[in-house]
């Protein structure tokens, strides 16, 4: 008996052991490559070249001094602060407000409007972009932060108005027609019950919009010609995209592209992971 | 203050209402997504070369000249079987691998689950552009990982291999299984922890809470994060643009690569192009319809 | 909702930044001010060495030099520069000077008429004489749509005769000296040849098409033009072949397929490869970087350890020590321009300015490129301001080998030659054979000419 249960332990403890170095071995691999990146970074090109897995022998710092100043990228971190800033608040404002109405103001054109938007779930950026670099063009928006968040913002919308929707119908609508008999108008509805209870839900939109809008590089290339009104992908891209010329100070390029969503992700994390999971529940 | 409100009022109220609320976003999205995809349908039957659109070449319509032409192209059943590789590491991979990651972390079989779950999670939130980059130099001939293998086997040759997708699906699997831990973790911390405690008390092993418990609670998740795999490869490109931009010769392009290189590649075919993406979506639509059908014949519901 | 409050409060701050920058951010009304305001596409690689100092040298000084000028730049590279021209010629909307190529990437903006003849201003200027008759020939669309620094020679073979010295070689005099290298090198680990072939155009650019003037004669392009020969002929599957073969014996690595453009030029230069396959233009990024005084290759070891030249004699050739070239990138004006306007002049003083003697020295010192203007005496310039051994010695390679023959992209049409990169690549991956691949570069080259 005595026998049985020590044998068990044993097999439980390495179980146990297995299973950790399954964990820990995912953790490795999540993370080395973005320390190598770091790694690197420190290292001048030359070193580079004869050192390309250990630590480096002398840290050196000039790479990201250089890379700050010649990439230009504190304008370009600005920038794509405004963009995803703005574009954020207003994918929530715009599709909480339409989600608000397909879900609890009963009209015939919901099935179509809501349904044009799920389509555009499925579209995607670089179909659009030939007719959309046209429009922006014809309307005379192009190079203007406008003519950027206009499209970021139209782009956010579909997966906004999805989720917003369909949080929003799982509120009570006896809270949203006793409210009525009150004689509540619907703008006041929306303001003092729909946006504090599809909050969290609106947690998601922001973060799925965030990162959405952050990484985006192609249009906003094209859609803009001055680098004052570029982002930081696309200077990044600009910079380090032919990794040829100079290693250390393209590296530190990539880790200047990396360490705000790094930083955000630190800050937001809960809400991150929490965000996410909300977003992908309903479907 | 007494409002007579008359049933006419009333709707004429609510009508008013309801455009208020819709109208600023659905502008902005037909004026951006839903009239240049409409416009884009519309290329692709004609027979536009580049050039002033507006007061340039006149343009004709042509009818599906080039999806004939898309569907006589190898390199279109090339594109496309490499989303269907991603798809397939997507729904085999990334959902199984993420499923057994949150399983762990969930039911507290190791400590530090927290700590766990940040750094898997990590490489979703980075820039693509990075990522791309970095793992581009990292994969290249000599770059770090032939010396990295070396380490271990310093007989060890940098090919490349039949399946330049490899390290393209590999990047993906890496990328985003986080993704899908956290979706699981999330729906299995809804679970009722008692009945699993029941179950475990009455003699069921690790193996039958999972089967019998844990699994068909999570049937909904399951389908819901096959959809999210399938339309998040079928529109898959920043990651590979960046990577590979399709090459070599094409071996890991995916529709969505072939499309734009057809539109900035050389001399322009924006209506190829176009017909490309059309055909995209349509693509979209079935498969998900066809999980959705899944769903509904062998699934349970959320 | 701790979350909703740290939202909040971002959200306020954010809103504060952008109404701040909102508020600098009106646009200076140039016309106001009498100045002209031209816009310009450039390429520029800004991590590169010497770039910063490039515009200090050649942008800088021209404002300073036109006062009534006032210049809007966007600084592209790479893949972003070529979506955006682009959607540029989408739109028929471009800026009034740009960055070209005088066919290849560039293609559309020939094929649109979307830039000027420039002929008619450099001899309204009486200008034609001061530049290389070759360098502004007419281009893709029959004009001179774009006027070139130079003559770019697509190949060049760099030697690290170091490492061949220290393995007892010579610098090989034959393909098949090349050849009978690649396994004692192996052997120490060293690759024969350093080549970046992930992009498809670097085998076709710097390699392949000079081995088609080698196997089918400096006029190989007017011959299969008027019908004379066709892909599917020795000359081609010949080229193809000997490219295969480079790929079977192993004096390219087949995993060089996944090595991005310009990766292994470090690792050339320490020595890790015998040779290095690119164009001219990657001499610049060996040199020393004037802001840091670093380099790839140190100028006393580019003198002792380094050689320029074309890879040599090639078993079955028909000519001999030729190499492939083209007009080089140069500066185009956009067609959107009115004709005797105010911004036309300008824009055709910032083109002049360019391609001038000031800016063609300066890039010649840095490497850059070789000049199209005849009034920058290279010799002079090399001894005088003692410039880095690679410029002499590319001054010798020039020199040294001709005929030059055509660039394969240079002259046929993307539909021909996109079919040409990728079946180069295709043999590289072995998925394919010589005689494949040229049935069907015959196949696109048909379907080409019966659409003209």
């Amino acid at each position: 008996m005595r026998d049985v249960k020590d044998t068990r332990s044993t097999r439980a403890k390495i179980n146990l052991g297995l299973t950790y170095a399954v964990m820990i071995f995912f953790t490795v691999m999540a993370i080395y490559p973005l320390l190598w990146l770091a790694m690197n970074s420190f290292k001048t090109t030359t070193e580079f070249q004869l050192n390309k897995l250990g630590i480096p022998r002398d840290w050196v710092l000039v790479n990201y001094k250089d890379a700050w100043v010649r990439g230009k990228f504190p304008i370009l971190i600005l920038n794509s602060i405004i963009y995803t800033g703005i574009t954020t608040v207003a994918t929530l404002i715009f599709s909480f407000m339409a989600g608000f109405a397909f879900a609890k103001i009963p009209n015939k054109a919901t099935k179509y409007i809501h349904g044009s938007f799920v389509i555009g779930l499925l579209l995607t950026l670089q179909s659009i972009m030939v007719p959309l670099f046209l429009i922006i063009n014809w309307v005379g928006l192009y190079n203007s932060r406008l003519g950027v968040l206009i499209p970021y913002i139209g782009i956010a919308m579909p997966m906004g108005i999805y989720l917003g929707t369909e949080y929003i119908k799982a509120i009570p609508t006896a809270l949203v027609e006793s409210a009525r008999i009150d004689g509540a108008t619907y703008m006041k509805i929306f303001i003092s019950i729909i946006v504090p209870m599809a909050a969290p839900v609106g947690v998601t939109v922001a973060i799925l919009t965030v990162t959405g809008t952050w990484n985006e590089f192609m249009l906003i290339n094209i859609l803009t010609s001055s680098d004052a009104l570029k982002s930081l992908p696309v200077g990044v891209q600009k910079f380090a995209g032919a990794l040829s010329s100079d290693f250390g100070k393209q590296f530190a390029a990539l880790m200047i592209g990396l360490i705000p969503m790094l930083l955000f992700y630190m800050f937001f994390r809960k809400e991150i992971t929490k965000g996410v999971a909300a977003g992908a529940v309903k479907g | 203050m007494p409002k007579a409100h008359t049933l006419a009022d009333a709707k004429r109220e609510q009508r008013r209402a309801y455009w208020t609320l819709v109208l600023p976003g659905f502008l902005v999205y037909i004026s951006v997504m839903a009239f240049p995809t409409i416009f884009s349908i519309f290329l692709s039957l004609s027979d536009y070369s580049g050039g002033k659109l507006f007061g340039g070449k006149p343009v004709h319509l042509v009818g599906f000249k080039w999806y004939q032409n898309l569907f006589a192209d190898e390199y279109f059943y090339l594109a496309l079987k490499n989303n269907m590789w991603i798809v397939l590491v997507s729904v085999f991979g990334q959902i199984p691998l993420g499923f057994f990651l949150a399983y762990v972390l969930y039911r507290g079989i190791v400590k530090f689950a927290d700590f766990f779950q940040t750094m898997i999670y990590l490489p979703t939130v980075i820039s693509t552009v990075v990522i791309g980059i970095l793992w581009k130099s990292f994969f290249a001939p000599y770059g770090a990982f032939p010396e990295l293998v070396r380490l271990f086997n310093p007989q060890y040759e940098y090919g490349i291999s039949n399946h330049p997708m490899l390290p393209v699906l590999f990047v993906i699997l890496w990328m985003y299984t986080g993704m899908y831990l956290i979706i699981f973790i999330a729906n299995l911390q809804k679970i009722d922890s008692a009945v699993i405690e029941a179950a475990r008390i009455d003699g069921a092993t690790e193996g039958q809470t999972l089967r019998y418990i844990i699994l068909p609670a999570l049937s909904g998740v399951l389908v819901t994060t096959a959809i999210l795999a399938i339309s998040g490869s079928l529109k898959s490109f920043d990651l590979i643009f960046v990577m590979t931009a399709g090459g070599p010769a094409n071996r890991t392009s995916v529709l969505s690569i072939y499309m734009f290189d057809k539109a900035f590649k050389g001399a322009p075919r924006y209506p190829l192009a176009n017909a490309i993406s059309t055909v995209m979506v349509i693509i979209s639509f079935v498969l998900i319809g066809l999980t959705k059908w899944a769903e509904s014949k062998f699934g349970g519901r959320e | 909702m701790t979350g909703l409050k740290k939202i909040s409060v971002l959200a306020l701050a954010l809103l504060m930044v952008v109404t701040s920058v909102f508020a600098q951010g009106t646009r200076e009304d140039a016309s106001a001010s009498g100045k002209v305001e031209l816009t310009v596409l450039n390429y520029i690689d800004m991590s590169e060495p010497n770039s910063a100092n490039e515009i200090k040298m050649v942008w800088d000084k021209f404002e300073e030099e036109n006062p009534d000028i006032k210049l809007v730049r966007e600084d592209l590279f790479n893949e972003p520069f070529h979506q955006k021209t682009e959607a540029y010629v989408a739109s028929g909307q471009l800026p009034d000077v740009l960055y070209m190529w005088p066919s290849g990437r560039s293609t559309s903006l020939h094929t649109t008429h979307s830039v000027k003849d420039l002929m008619p201003f450099l001899e309204k200027d009486g200008l034609v004489d001061d530049y290389n008759p070759a360098t502004i020939a007419p281009q893709f669309a029959g004009y001179l749509a774009e006027l070139p620094n130079g003559i770019t020679t697509t190949h060049m073979l760099y030697v690290n005769a170091k490492v061949l010295r220290e393995n007892g070689f010579d610098i090989p005099k034959s393909y098949d000296e090349m050849k009978a290298m690649v396994k004692p090198l192996k052997a120490k680990g060293i690759d024969l040849i350093a080549m970046d072939n992930m992009d498809a155009w670097v085998m076709q650019s710097c390699l392949f098409s000079m081995v088609v003037g080698r196997y089918g004669g400096v006029d190989w392009y007017d011959q299969l033009s008027s019908g004379k020969i066709d892909f599917t002929d020795d000359w081609f599957v010949k080229s193809l072949a000997l490219i295969d073969d480079m790929y079977r014996s192993g004096m390219i690595n087949r995993n060089s397929l996944s090595s991005p453009y310009g990766s292994s030029r470090g690792s050339f230069a320490s020595g890790k490869a015998a040779f290095y396959i690119d164009g001219d233009w990657s001499t610049a990024s060996f040199q020393t970087d004037i802001t840091t005084g670093k380099a790839l290759i140190s100028p006393e070891s580019q003198q002792k350890d380094f050689e320029l030249m074309v890879i040599p004699n090639l078993p079955g050739e028909v000519i001999k020590n030729s190499n492939s070239g083209v007009v080089g990138t140069g500066w185009g004006m956009s067609a959107n321009i009115p004709a005797g306007s105010a911004k036309e002049a300008a824009a055709w003083r910032l083109i002049k300015y360019l391609q001038g003697e000031y800016v063609q020295t300066y890039r010649l010192t840095t490497g850059a490129s070789f000049p199209s203007n005849l009034k920058v005496d290279v010799e002079k310039v090399v001894e005088e301001r003692n410039l880095e051994p690679f410029i002499a010695k590319r001054a010798a390679y020039y020199a040294a080998y001709t005929p030059i023959t055509p660039v394969i992209d240079g002259v046929l049409h993307s539909d021909v030659y996109n079919v040409i990169n990728t079946g180069l690549q295709e043999i590289g991956l072995g998925d394919k054979s010589p005689t494949q691949v040229a049935s069907e570069v015959q196949k696109a080259w048909d379907s080409w000419k019966k659409n003209q």
